[in-house]
């Protein structure tokens, strides 16, 4: 019998949606979504595969050891992390933007019109720093953990970089987004080498899952999307 | 002061050292056997070596802080194919050259900090024979050695074997300026960078296809030839591969033909191969390799001898997965050699020496003790397999 097949996934926004296109795909991993649930390692109900519970950013990492097959995580933080692992379908859900934000009162309406070494804060500094590098616009990078809305109100930095889904945060803290780095959804994932050594059947769960989304998902505009 | 080594470096126990030691016996006796010589290639040498001549990321060399541009090994090739058109042109073709030792590698780490990672590697190079004969002679001395070191059905063995003018031939169809991140998407093993080209809808679904291609030889050299006709690399492929598949089948190493795979380094210019084994957790990468005649030729070889392949095998991997190879020797436990008083402990070194004459392994306690007990209480803790006393 071949050992089961292990998917990582992301704790948050993205499990639910994961879940279900699991379950459609035939792997039926409900029980990590239990509001009881401590378990870290989820065997499915058919037990032919195993759910790993993970930090967002974790899901990469454990794909690219090798320790799960398959994954589910954000476009953005397959940008952040640049880890070795293969894009294969766009899920479609978790749809957000990675955004330049400002205070609503600031004069600066465009990424490239920012003052040359002006203070960014953000939690994902490498998306930051490719960003502006491309602008050719130099820039202090800070990094923040979470909360980094407040970098512009408490006058730390001049503007953020972070993701946007509804614009309601940014809102409600004073803030506008004056332009877009990518658009992110979930990705899945996969081990590059397992997928070569593959006999047919971790292929069969990816193209059930890429079916159960309906059409077949095309990718997302990944480049940025506007550097002027 | 630092009590810790830095990250990536191996710092190895007595056990860890002997199973190395032992598994490149193993791997050196199989490349004696067929006729290999052994060199030893330098720790360091210039960077445009190492990279060869662009084939190796400048960024995964770990650079000296010299007057010169050096830069410790990323791996083993690079070097030897230079000594073999420079110091070694002389030698008759074709030559077959063994060797071990650490190659470094540099990457960055997620805090954006250098990391170094050592490995212990040992392969051959076979220059100087632009033929299949050298292709089919590489496969079988790895599945040669793959066997004495005691892969078996248990680890899975799987020969993922490519063939970098497979995946130029069938990028022959796309528009030229798409050909660069096609490939890369194709080896990449990226299905959303492929959507993204500006390609035709029926260039995309064979693309796709191609992608998705991979398993026994025959079926995919029957499904390449739906795409590309009859070409001469598809009959020499079948060929190579076939004087292969026996003595695989044999040794229960399953054959994969894979035209999309390439190994890490872009050394490679012809037949690129990966012998990978299923481990506790995940798959293996045991040894890798291919055929490098590009390389040979920057470094100047004669047009007509501008060929070799070689591949090695990683040591720490093999001895994680199989530990001791089933043919080496067991380190056996040393005989505790003790003496009860200053007098005898010429006596006692006579006695170590006579142990050791006979192929023994014995070590000398380096204090007296009183009685045979109480050396029999040390040849325990010491974890040695008896005492001998020498009464004073």
């Amino acid at each position: 019998m071949s050992a089961p097949i292990t998917v990582a996934l992301a704790k948050g926004a993205l499990l639910k949606d994961a879940v279900r296109r699991f379950a459609a795909a035939g792997l039926d991993f409900a029980a990590v979504l239990e509001p009881g649930n401590r378990q870290l390692m989820v065997p499915s109900v058919c037990g032919r595969a195993r759910a790993l519970l993970v930090r967002n950013a974790d899901v990469p990492v454990y794909v690219a050891y090798g320790q799960a097959q398959l994954g589910v995580v954000g476009y953005d933080v397959l940008r952040e992390h640049q880890l070795p692992v293969a894009q294969l379908v766009d899920l479609g859900f978790g749809g957000c933007r990675m955004s330049v934000a400002v205070k609503a009162s600031s004069p600066y309406r465009r990424a490239a019109d920012l003052p040359a070494h002006c203070r960014i804060a953000s939690k994902f500094t490498r998306c930051a720093e490719a960003y502006f590098a491309a602008l050719d616009l130099p820039v202090e990078l800070i990094h923040l953990a979470g909360s980094v809305e407040l970098g512009p109100i408490t006058g730390m930095s001049e503007a953020i970089v972070d993701l946007v889904a509804t614009g309601r945060t940014l809102e409600e803290n004073g803030l506008i987004a004056i332009e877009d780095l990518f658009h992110s959804t979930a990705r899945l994932v996969g081990h590059p080498l397992a997928l070569r050594l593959d006999d047919g059947s971790l292929q069969a769960i990816v193209d059930r899952v890429a079916a159960s989304g309906g059409s077949p998902a095309r990718a997302a505009a990944a480049p940025a999307l506007s550097t002027s | 002061m630092a009590l810790q080594p830095a990250a990536g470096a191996r710092d190895l126990n007595p056990l860890e050292v002997e199973q190395n030691r032992a598994i490149c016996a193993t791997l050196a006796e199989v490349y004696r056997l067929w006729g290999y010589q052994a060199v030893a290639p330098p720790s360091f040498e210039r960077l445009d070596t190492l990279q060869a001549g662009g084939a190796i990321d400048g960024r995964e060399v770990v650079r000296l802080a010299a007057d010169d541009p050096l830069g410790l090994r990323p791996e083993l090739t690079a070097s030897i194919a230079r000594a073999a058109c420079t110091r070694l042109a002389a030698r008759p073709r074709p030559l077959r050259l063994w060797s071990e030792g650490t190659t470094y590698r540099s990457s960055t780490g997620d805090s954006g900090h250098q990391r170094i990672l050592e490995q212990l590697q040992s392969g051959v190079e076979l220059l100087g024979e632009p033929s299949a004969a050298a292709d089919v002679e590489l496969m079988r001395l790895l599945l040669a050695a793959a066997a004495r070191l005691g892969l078996g059905p248990q680890h899975r063995p799987r020969l993922l074997v490519g063939h970098h003018g497979l995946l130029t031939a069938l990028l022959a169809q796309v528009p030229e300026e798409q050909r660069q991140a096609a490939r890369a998407a194709l080896t990449g093993f990226d299905p959303l960078a492929l959507d993204r080209l500006p390609l035709s809808d029926p260039q995309r679904q064979r693309l796709s296809a191609v992608m998705r291609l991979r398993g026994e030889p025959p079926q995919v050299l029957y499904g390449l030839e739906q795409w590309l006709g009859p070409v001469p690399l598809l009959g020499e492929l079948a060929a190579t591969l076939e004087a292969v598949a026996p003595a695989a089948a044999r040794r229960q190493v399953a054959l994969r033909l894979d035209p999309t795979f390439q190994p890490h380094f872009a050394l490679y210019d012809g037949l690129v191969l990966k012998l990978v084994c299923q481990g506790e957790h995940g798959p293996v990468e045991i040894a890798s390799g291919g055929r490098y005649d590009a390389l040979v030729g920057r470094f100047g070889a004669d047009p007509a001898e501008a060929a070799g392949v070689g591949f090695g095998f990683d040591v720490e991997a093999v001895r994680e997965l199989v530990g001791l190879p089933p043919e080496s020797a067991q380190a056996t436990a040393p005989v505790l050699v003790s003496y009860g008083g200053q007098a005898a402990l010429a006596g006692a070194l006579d006695a170590l020496e006579t142990l050791h004459a006979q192929g023994q392994c014995a070590e000398l306690l380096g204090h007296p003790v009183a009685s045979r007990s109480e050396a029999e209480r040390a040849a325990a803790e010491r974890g040695c397999c008896r005492a001998t006393w020498i009464a004073a």
